[in-house]
């Protein structure tokens, strides 16, 4: 089986509000996706009926399951950190670790103890006497060490210091990360997942705005920057997207003709945050 | 079964203050309370002459009298204090079962293993049912086991032999196995009261003592308020078979052999219909009973919209 995740018309009601609409969505094996979107956009209600939380309407298999019916058999083979900071706050770390080894038949003490040796957490802190960036560092040793295929991260760097975030992402990849696995992320700061990334999924108002490769997103999008005189023959080639930022002009160009649009100024590779507002601008004026 | 008993120990390690600490604490406090006794008997008596003559009437008592006495009073009445904590720490304990990690957001992590909804409730459940119980009771047995030395102690330097004394009259063996039995079978009696109390943890968006509390108290007035006028009888208000139910119950509210009705008075007196001497014959006729199997099907109800919700969810 090659696809981790496939969805058809994957809705989420709460009441009347829809938080998700209908989304088609296939998350092949091996990825690194980013599944970004501003506030209340239906990413966390996505990702919930993913992971058997939450029921849903329409068609979703994970790893062949069905989320809401086999919740416990799923949860074999897929880790979450749902937000920091969800960890049992009464709990003491070795008492955490023996229940995890007793429930989960994939955990791997050894593997544990040696993410956490990397960390300042010991043994005999319990929980609520952790920093967070400690709790979730624990966090993180616990999910790693448990071979799973899927690793679905909800905003996890959420309120940490840039140190921590920084480190976290380094472990994941270094660490974690092989074809076999396929790793799910939303967050808000894109800047800091975008070089991990292989796949990206914008979702804007329950629906997908854009699901492509990094490196379709290479080849498909140009950022042109030019001087304030050259700006209006730059908007006649039909830009995605234009910003003024210290006297230039800075425009996004979806497709477009290299050649053309470097006789006019610069030519960038866009950043997933131009491209994430840019889109987003583009289906609120739609 | 790994997996449930590494569940039951995650409620025992989440409670292990209500669970482990209180009954040594009433354990403490029996033992302290014989202690004081002593000190107070050797300030005040003077070579503790009355207290020898007490020793020596008691011998005089029959046999038959000083051991039902022993048994009934001492041996089973000393289970009295546990059983009504034990009651209460389960009340609470069941109360925030499936509430308290929804409340902090571990629900989020619990949910993160492989463990089924089913699993984790039933867990939850023989821990009210089986652990916090067993739990009790070992610290109830040790503390008879040291009050009974202190006893014998001071039965010995009265100079009268402790074990024909009152030791093998009491048959404390017999009683603790009596109130072990009792509190197991209560907690099958107990089933549709605790599904209860499971499901309002289950769904409570906050305070679960309230919704636990306020729909019979609400739904009997209701009933007082219809039926005022017309021909009241307090056994069909919910008071009533609620008291009645709990009148009726396996556990041991007096401490006699005998056949007697238990009255338990909630403003109107209600009597059990059964049998209350403690004996396993009639612990096993409630177990067998058409009003347990009544409980059953309540408890079932119970435990099932507890599921239901529990499998739903989340943090939020």
């Amino acid at each position: 089986m090659t696809n981790v995740i496939e969805a058809r018309g994957l809705t989420k009601r709460y009441g009347r509000s829809v938080a998700v609409d209908h989304i088609d969505l296939t998350i092949p094996n091996g990825r690194i996706v980013g599944l970004i979107g501003p506030n209340g956009a239906g990413k966390t209600s996505a990702l919930k009926a993913m992971l058997g939380l939450a029921n849903f309407e329409g068609e979703l298999k994970v790893l062949g399951k069905d989320p809401s019916k086999q919740r416990a058999a799923l949860m074999e083979d897929v880790c979450f950190i749902a937000d920091v900071a969800v960890l049992p706050r009464w709990i003491r770390v070795s008492e955490l670790i023996d229940l995890t080894e007793k429930i989960h038949p994939k955990f791997s003490r050894e593997k544990c103890l040696k993410y956490l040796a990397a960390t300042k957490v010991t043994q005999d802190h319990k929980v609520k006497q952790l920093s967070k960036g400690m709790v979730v560092q624990l966090h993180l040793s616990i999910v790693m060490a448990i071979d799973a295929r899927l690793l679905v991260l909800d905003e996890p760097t959420l309120g940490l210091d840039i140190i921590y975030r920084k480190s976290f992402y380094t472990n994941l990849l270094n660490d974690y990360f092989d074809e076999e696995r396929t790793i799910v992320i939303t967050t808000h700061q894109v800047e800091e997942v975008e070089h991990i990334l292989s796949d990206l999924i914008f979702i804007q108002d329950g629906k997908i705005a854009l699901d492509c490769s990094m490196e379709k997103v290479q080849e498909d999008y140009t950022e042109l920057m030019v001087r304030a005189d050259q700006a209006e023959a730059a908007r006649a080639l039909g830009p995605l997207f234009e910003r003024v930022l210290m006297g230039r002009h800075i425009f996004l160009f979806q497709g477009g003709d290299r050649e053309q649009l470097k006789a006019l100024g610069e030519l960038h590779t866009p950043s997933v945050a131009d491209l994430f507002v840019a889109t987003m601008s583009q289906g609120a004026s739609a | 079964m790994n997996r449930l008993m590494a569940l039951i120990q995650r409620e025992f390690i989440e409670n292990r203050g209500a669970i482990r600490t209180t009954p040594i604490v009433i354990g403490a406090l029996y033992i302290i309370g014989a202690l004081m006794t002593i000190w107070t008997t050797v300030h005040f008596d003077n070579d503790l002459y009355s207290f020898k003559e007490g020793v020596r009437m008691m011998a005089e008592v029959p046999e038959e009298t000083r051991g039902a006495l022993i048994y009934g009073s001492n041996l089973l009445g000393g289970s009295l204090l546990f059983t009504f904590v034990l009651s209460v720490v389960i009340f609470f304990y069941l109360l925030g079962a499936l509430y308290d990690d929804r409340k902090d957001r571990s629900i989020l992590f619990w949910k993160s293993l492989p463990a089924s909804d089913t699993i984790t409730l039933l867990s939850k459940l023989l821990t009210a049912m089986v652990l916090i119980p067993l739990v009790f009771w070992a610290v109830y047995v040790a503390t008879q086991i040291v009050t009974i030395s202190i006893a014998s102690g001071m039965v010995m330097y009265a100079g009268e032999n402790p074990w024909t004394l009152f030791i093998a009259l009491g048959q404390p063996l017999k009683a603790w196995f009596m109130v072990l039995a009792s509190w197991l079978a209560f907690s099958i009696w107990a089933l549709p009261y605790y599904g209860w109390l499971l499901l309002v943890s289950s769904f409570a968006p906050r305070i679960p003592l309230l919704f636990a509390v306020l729909p019979p108290i609400i739904i009997a007035v209701l009933q007082v308020w219809i039926k005022f006028l017309e021909t009241f009888t307090f056994s069909g208000n919910l008071f009533g078979i609620i008291g009645k139910w709990f009148a009726n119950s396996p556990l041991i509210l007096s401490a006699d052999e005998g056949p007697q009705r238990v009255i338990v008075s909630l403003g109107v007196p209600i009597t059990s219909d059964m049998d209350n001497a403690v004996t396993i014959g009639n612990m096993l006729d409630r177990l067998f009973s058409q009003q347990m199997l009544a409980g059953l099907v309540i408890a079932a109800v119970f435990l099932t919209g507890a599921l239901w919700f529990r499998t739903r969810a989340t943090d939020n």
